[in-house]
């Protein structure tokens, strides 16, 4: 019981010290002061000025544009690089595959960004929304592998030899057997890759060009001026569209669990 | 499989969708096409009408860029594979940049504009006669206190940083040029001195400081003397006009030793593909009643004389970030020193640093 107790404080606090940040933002979308400081007064001014700001507009919707496309993308790569070296069968060429895979992960940003900055302006592909998809596709599709790849490990060997047995063809055992078992695998992967995306700024911040700009970058280069108080009411807005989003995909995944018993992994 | 199949053309149609959304959105702000011109300027840097007003005038569309610092621009720019027909760098990069080669000469009879700019500030050592670049913003460098922390005290001149109430009050700069020339001007030094002797002494001054320095910061100083957790601050004009509109207790002030002068100033990168384009955006911007329209919205000051006329009153009459002409004299622009002695400014500004309480 007292053990218990603790727990409960330990994660609440872990919890208070999490979404601190994020509310303290949120209360100040409302400032009519003008200023992170001083609680003026409420207003629901920023919110109008973000509707206004056609230009802010544009770069969330590029944002979330390339966010889905690369992650999109990445998620078919991955799989098929996860079910790659799932099959490889040397284990020293798995191992070395796997090991360059987490090098990608591990490598910081600022790396990929420069490398793939200077590799576009040799390849000669424009700066834009082309070389931002590019480079998030890359930086995600390892993240997918590696999301992939345990739930493959997981899948027991007999169920593949049992639908061979019973006649499957290779496609067969594909789309029937190892892609739904590996469904919870991709969908953690495409979302991960859906949130690396997002939130990148390093890569993003290199290959940017030609009036493409995604929210990070532009967050950071308004930074010198002081950031103004519509940016605290955009990442409200955002804020509150992924709740809405999690808590869509958890209803999915309870509804989905209930109808085929394929979600509870 | 369905389900993942489903999932997949779900997100695929929300993306198009987004997609249509943002070329909609793209084409209700303007025309794309050919008639596209690039603008890179430092964030919220320009009036937004501002851009819009030009679109109409001319019918270019503009495709507004932000930087964060001359560092990054140029890097940028060097590379290639971006077009950019208009930037805004600082002095000390024109000079940089003319040296890489990484500017084109303007033509000055598409600038007739140029006649209402004060003569003062054209000519300027780091660019002669204009060939690369007109000036879009200026400022100082100068001291920001409070005066109510210091109950009443005046600041005047640098060497009233010195003083021993101020113990552990001031915030710098982290920047070794603003800070070196800080402690060459207190000694009555050129802040573009280059002889050793004096940088010396300057670093031995320095030194003596410490006591009073509270931090070396970046950005944050604006709101940490902004929020009253500092005294004084060593600045520039711009950031101070921000910390004052924010807290009223504080005022600005130009040392009376002199200081530096900073500009602001557009220019054609060699990115540029719409010559004609970027002329005609300079142009625009450099006709007074835009230049005060713009000078009203970002705070800093208007190089444009005749736009003064179209400023509020108490703006134009604000001493601080107006100075007087004659005052002028005493404020100098940054010379480009060449690599070894900015690596030895650097040094020494490294070793004051360094230096223990």
């Amino acid at each position: 019981m007292r053990r218990m107790k603790w727990g409960n404080v330990y994660l609440i606090f872990v919890f208070i010290i999490l979404y601190t940040p994020i509310f303290y933002l949120l209360f100040y979308s409302f400032n009519s002061g003008g200023t992170m400081h001083h609680f003026k007064g409420f207003t629901l001014e920023w919110y109008r000025e973000v509707f206004h700001d056609t230009r802010l507009l544009l770069i969330v919707l590029n944002t979330l544009i390339v966010a889905l496309f690369s992650s999109l993308i990445s998620t078919v790569f991955g799989v098929i690089g996860a079910l790659a070296i799932y099959y490889v069968k040397s284990w020293r060429v798995k191992q070395a595959l796997l090991t360059l895979n987490n090098v990608l992960i591990v490598s910081p940003d600022v790396i990929i960004g420069a490398s793939f900055l200077i590799l576009f302006t040799l390849a000669g592909i424009q700066l834009g929304f082309v070389s931002v998809l590019l480079s998030h596709i890359a930086f995600s599709v390892p993240i997918v592998v590696l999301m992939v790849l345990p739930k493959l490990q997981e899948m027991s060997p007999t169920w593949v030899d049992a639908a061979r047995d019973l006649g499957a063809n290779e496609w067969h055992i594909l789309t029937r057997v190892v892609l739904p078992f590996i469904t919870p695998g991709i969908f953690a992967g495409f979302f991960m890759a859906l949130t690396y995306s997002l939130d990148d700024f390093a890569v993003t911040f290199f290959v940017t060009g030609n009036g493409f700009s995604t929210l990070s970058v532009e967050i950071y280069s308004r930074a010198r001026q002081g950031i103004s108080l519509s940016i605290n009411a955009l990442s409200t807005l955002l804020f509150l569209l992924t709740v809405v989003l999690v808590a869509g995909y958890y209803w999915i995944s309870r509804k989905g669990s209930r109808l085929y018993g394929m979600w509870k992994k | 499989m369905r389900k993942l199949v489903q999932s997949f053309i779900a997100v695929l149609v929300v993306a198009f969708l987004l997609l249509y959304v943002s070329n909609r959105l793209n084409e209700a702000e303007g025309d794309a096409g050919d008639h596209t011109l690039v603008v890179y300027n430092w964030g919220d840097y320009i009036d937004p009408k501002l851009i819009t007003m030009f679109e109409k005038q001319t019918g270019l569309k503009v495709i507004y860029q932000t930087f964060d610092s001359n560092e990054a621009m140029m890097a940028k720019i060097a590379q290639g594979g971006t077009t950019f027909d208009v930037a805004v760098p600082s002095e000390y990069a024109i000079s940089k940049m003319k040296e890489e080669g990484l500017l084109l000469p303007l033509d000055h009879a598409k600038l007739p504009n140029l006649k209402y700019i004060d003569p003062r500030f054209l000519n300027l050592s780091f660019d002669p006669d204009n060939r690369y670049s007109v000036p879009y913003f200026w400022g100082t460098v100068g001291i920001v206190y409070n005066r109510d922390m210091l109950g009443g005290k005046k600041i005047t001149s640098w060497n009233d940083l010195w003083d021993k109430t101020l113990r552990n009050q001031i915030l710098l700069v982290d920047g070794a040029r603003e800070v070196m020339g800080m402690a060459l001007n207190s000694l009555h030094y050129s802040l573009n001195d280059t002889n050793k002797a004096h940088l010396e002494e300057a670093k031995r001054k320095l030194d003596a400081l410490t006591p009073n320095v509270k931090a070396i910061v970046g950005d944050e100083i604006k709101m940490l003397i902004a929020n009253e957790e500092a005294a004084v601050g060593v600045v520039w004009s711009g950031d101070a006009a921000e910390m004052i509109a924010e807290n009223d207790k504080l005022d600005y002030v130009v040392p009376k030793e002199g200081s530096n002068l900073w500009f602001d100033n557009m220019v054609i990168p060699k990115t540029a593909k719409n010559i004609e384009g970027a002329h005609q955006f300079i142009n625009f911007m450099l006709d007074p009643k835009h230049a005060a329209q713009n000078a009203e919205y970002v705070g800093y000051a208007t190089p444009n004389a005749k736009a003064m006329k179209y400023l509020p009153k108490e703006m134009i009459e604000d001493k601080r970030f107006y100075p007087d002409f004659n005052k002028i004299g005493h404020l100098e622009v940054y010379k480009n020193l060449g690599k070894r002695m900015l690596a030895y400014y650097n040094e020494l500004f490294l070793q004051f640093k360094m230096h223990r309480k």
